[in-house]
């Protein structure tokens, strides 16, 4: 089958899934689809034409495998918390949502790891665990509502990354149902894998080799003692220099988040977490470990950001001070939603030492535009976030933000980094792909993306752009929501 | 579904037609501080439940706007899916955005009542509703033939012989042979320089569980507190605001608002903290209104509760009352008013009782109003999920501060045979008072 050969939807196939999944878990019509046209990624739109809300590995195979003999294109959907429009349906007309597969199947504590369904939520994992003082370690500020196999599909990242790997060095073993129906266990319980890591293929592929069903994951032991500083400064660029100082010292802190004053001017509104309305920049900054070696490291990583220019430096004085901070900081993103009516979250990534530069670049950008741009990231990792302010209702000041966001994409790859450290490509950012990937790359990642999925209707047009960019072919159902 | 074709330089644009006028379902300026985050989503007892978007608040906010412009017609998925709603609020708190969903939900429930013909048991069954609770005098003529019936012990014929569409109101009801919860002196007359405060004594509430009304008076009392009475009490008017009907419920307002003003400045409660709440957005109800703004305002600014005016007086409690006791956030208590340490630290503060946090403490039993007499199947799952919660706890007491949250559970607890005893903050805080076990 030739690729983008994909069938439409006949109500024959429908009656048919209604035979395998039954009426509750089949939802057709118009009202109920729409809650399904976006993710949290809103500038593009597209209800599929029919939802799937199956309840195991065996009914989503038993629905791979007609949707296979009929040639219908598919997308999954955890809980749609993605940002980049992972799972927006472009070409596929049914989606497949994960969220009934929420069991938690197994905790090994001796063993550290833990098998759950793909459509748990992440935060409960590391609930489940925490009793034993352990926790999941990828921790997206979505924790509360995102999936682990939304996780998986993007390569999730968080705040805590920077210490302790993102989603792919956490994830052991995968439970996966590819395009023609097949469930294929990938990687296993242990450690140590042998011949090519099919694992890592998987997790970062957005989807497009099937569903994944179920996962092994690996516990981490949480630190017995944690210190959490708050620095204060005039502005980003010290800030930023800060993150280079510590992380050249030989320090690796858990986490190191910046938010600048518009952040923070966000967050205060939002939560009184006791942040300096009149800073230019505050880095969070948490460090975990041995309790007898972390308070020294602690005043150490204080005197690091005080001679790079901090203003002051706070320490959270207990799990409450902690805990403030850090809800601050989780849900930054939200909390913007209080200084105008939309935002667009990018996400790249430069190298450390060229924070100041990306931040200055990003500041021009907002001007250029006329657009407000505010930026809380994980500094640590170079990973930024800035945040591009918009009204829908304004189809001028949508295009602007759209057009930013690129800008802001392209300085990041221009300065050696990469179109996303967490978010994923989505439909927003396919088109940027050959800015970091040769057309050969793309046909190699292409090919691979062929061994699961031979026919590419594990949610087309996601990922690897069509060759010569010839994307009206590629995306036909896609319409910015302006 | 129009396609628009894309190029590589430029975003793709499809300008969205403007021809049609805002529909007036909600205040469309509200509906975008919902950033599409989901993050609210598993703190939805409906989406814990069915898992599918429209039930979240976050689908249920972007159906009030599909509603709003135009983009989608009021059809029965639209009505069921916000009907299913419980109003809990528990979104409110978990939303980064400040999403004002109360608000929201609340008018959107206006719209659809306006535009919307019911089937005629459901209109039958909301005009009971709506003719029945806020009037205690009415709700006692109906439960007469069920005492009766209690007192010759045929409850379990009579729900034997009921459709199971009245089984679960019936069950609502407690039985006779419930010990009578324990009542406090009445309060006697404190120091004129004392702080006041005065408890709305509700409408169901004053029927079915009014040791609670007499006992938050007594523990105030003894706190210190100068308790003061209303002459004449009315409906909070929540019941009018979860079934859209705002005419009746500004109603009701005014005339409480009258009530309180006449009584200077006592801080206001109720043992039932979904009127707490609702007294609380007195101010917001009557925004508009010449006469009643700045009355609802100031009486809405003084809704207080227990927990925290016993703690302010800084109440000892001298006897030993021991007991393994867990704590349910009331919805309207937890994500209304914001209260959740408050009673866990008066609980605390007890010689002998042994706090055990319940999982999902504050997620909706699913009484909600007189959501368990409208959706019953949903009201069902969700009190069984907390009944499974706190049996898991192993207490013997499960402490709340809503009567509505109370009867719920308890009558769960009874379908299992589970003895934990269900009981109001302020009838515990009396137990414990007394030193009742000791």
């Amino acid at each position: 089958m030739p690729t983008g050969a994909h069938a439409s939807l006949d109500s024959a196939t429908v009656a048919e899934l209604r035979a395998i999944l039954g009426d509750d878990a089949i939802v057709s019509r118009p009202t109920e689809l729409k809650v399904y046209e976006c993710d949290g990624w809103t500038i593009e739109k597209n209800a599929p034409e029919l939802l799937l809300r199956p309840r195991s590995a065996a009914e989503i195979s038993a629905v791979l495998k007609l949707l296979d003999r009929r040639a219908i294109a598919f997308v999954p959907r955890g809980a749609g918390t993605g940002l980049s429009g992972g799972c927006l349906p472009v070409g596929a007309p049914v989606m497949i949502c994960t969220s009934r597969l929420n069991r938690i199947l197994a905790i090994d504590y001796a063993n550290r790891r833990v098998e759950v369904e793909s459509g748990v939520v992440n935060l409960h994992v590391s609930n489940a665990v925490r009793g034993r003082g352990f926790f999941y370690a990828p921790d997206p500020s979505s924790q509360m509502a995102c999936t682990i196999g939304g996780n998986i599909a993007e390569n999730s990242g968080g705040p805590h990354t920077l210490k302790y790997g993102v989603t792919t060095n956490h994830v052991l073993g995968l439970e996966i149902v590819l395009p023609d129906g097949e469930i294929a266990e990938l990687g296993g319980p242990t450690e140590e894998r042998l011949g090519y890591d099919l694992v890592g293929a998987i997790v970062g592929a957005e989807g497009t080799a099937g569903i994944v069903t179920r996962a092994t994951l690996r516990l981490t032991r949480e630190p017995e003692a944690r210190r959490t500083l708050l620095a204060i400064f005039a502005d980003v660029e010290a800030a930023t220099r800060a993150v280079s100082a510590i992380i050249a010292s030989g320090v690796i802190p858990g986490a190191i988040e910046m938010m600048d004053q518009l952040i923070i001017e966000a967050v205060e509104a939002a939560f009184h977490a006791g942040l300096p309305r009149d800073a230019g920049a505050v880095l969070i900054i948490e460090l975990d470990g041995i309790a007898a070696a972390l308070d020294a490291e602690a005043r150490a990583v204080g005197e690091l950001a005080r001679s790079s220019g901090a203003r002051e430096v706070r320490f959270a004085r207990d799990e409450a001070e902690r805990a403030t901070l850090w809800k601050a900081r989780k849900r930054a993103f939200g909390a913007v939603g209080r200084l105008a009516p939309n935002y667009a979250t990018q996400d790249g990534v430069v190298p450390r030492t060229r924070l100041p530069e990306i931040l200055r670049e990003i500041a021009q950008i907002a001007r250029r535009h006329a657009l407000r741009i505010g930026n809380v990231f994980h500094a640590g990792d170079g990973n930024i976030h800035p945040i591009v302010l918009y009204d829908e209702r304004d189809p001028d000041e949508t295009r602007r933000a759209i057009a930013a966001g690129r800008e802001i994409l392209r300085a990041c790859v221009a300065m050696g980094g990469s179109l996303t450290g967490e978010h994923g490509i989505g439909v927003e950012k396919i088109s940027e792909m050959p800015l970091i990937f040769s057309p050969d790359d793309l046909i190699v990642m292409s090919e691979l993306r062929r061994v699961f999925d031979p026919a590419q209707r594990a949610n087309p047009n996601k990922v690897i752009p069509a060759p010569g960019g010839c994307v009206e072919v590629a995306a036909p159902r896609r319409q910015a929501a302006l | 579904m129009a396609s628009a074709p894309k190029s590589d330089s430029s975003p793709p644009v499809a300008q969205r037609p403007r021809a049609r006028p805002l529909r007036d379902v909600v205040d469309y300026e509200l509906l975008f501080d919902c950033v599409h985050c989901g993050l609210c989503l598993e703190a939805c007892p409906t989406y814990v439940v069915t898992r599918a978007e429209m039930d979240s608040p976050r689908g249920r906010v972007y159906l009030m706007k599909a509603l709003a412009e135009g983009a989608l017609d009021l059809d029965a998925d639209a009505v069921r899916h916000l009907d299913l709603c419980l109003e809990c609020r528990g979104c409110e708190t978990a939303c980064p955005s400040g999403v004002r969903y109360g608000k929201l939900i609340e008018r959107a429930r206006e719209y659809v009542e306006r535009n919307v013909r019911r089937p005629w048991r459901e209109r039958i069954r909301n005009r009971l509703i709506a003719a029945l609770f806020p009037y205690p005098a009415r709700l006692r003529i109906l439960l007469t033939p069920i005492t009766a019936a209690d007192r010759l012990g045929m409850r379990p014929l009579i729900r034997k012989l009921a459709p199971a569409a009245m089984r679960d109101w019936l069950d609502l009801i407690p039985p006779r042979a419930a010990p009578p919860p324990m009542v406090l002196a009445p309060p006697s007359a404190a120091s004129a320089a004392a702080p006041a405060a005065v408890v709305h004594h509700g409408c169901v509430a004053k029927v079915l569980t009014n040791a609670e009304n007499l006992n938050t008076e007594g523990a105030l009392a003894a706190a210190g507190y100068r308790v003061a009475r209303m002459g004449r009490t009315v409906c909070c008017g929540a019941l009018d605001l979860h079934h859209g009907n705002f005419a009746r419920a500004k109603q009701f307002a005014r005339a409480n608002i009258r009530e309180f003003q006449r009584l200077g400045d006592a801080a206001i409660l109720s043992a039932a903290s979904g009127c707490a709440a609702a007294i609380a957005a007195y101010g917001d109800l009557l925004a508009d209104d010449p006469e009643f703004a700045a009355p609802a305002r100031e009486v809405s600014a003084r809704v207080a509760d227990l927990g925290t005016l016993m703690l302010a007086r800084d109440y000892r409690f001298t006897r030993e009352f021991r007991a393994a006791v867990t704590y349910h956030d009331s919805c309207h208590l937890a994500h209304g008013l914001g209260v959740r340490e408050a009673p866990r630290q008066l609980l605390r503060a007890i010689p002998g009782v042994t706090l055990i946090e319940l999982n999902e403490a504050d997620l909706c039993c699913g009484s909600a109003g007189s959501y368990n007499l409208t959706e019953r199947a949903m009201a069902r799952e969700l009190v069984r999920r907390k009944a499974d919660n706190i049996l898991a706890t192993g207490a013997d007491y499960v402490v709340l501060g809503n009567p509505g949250c109370e009867l719920q559970i308890a009558a769960e607890l009874r379908r299992r045979g589970a003895p934990v005893r269900v009981i109001h903050l302020a009838d515990f805080l009396a137990l414990a008072i007394r030193g009742a076990n000791a």
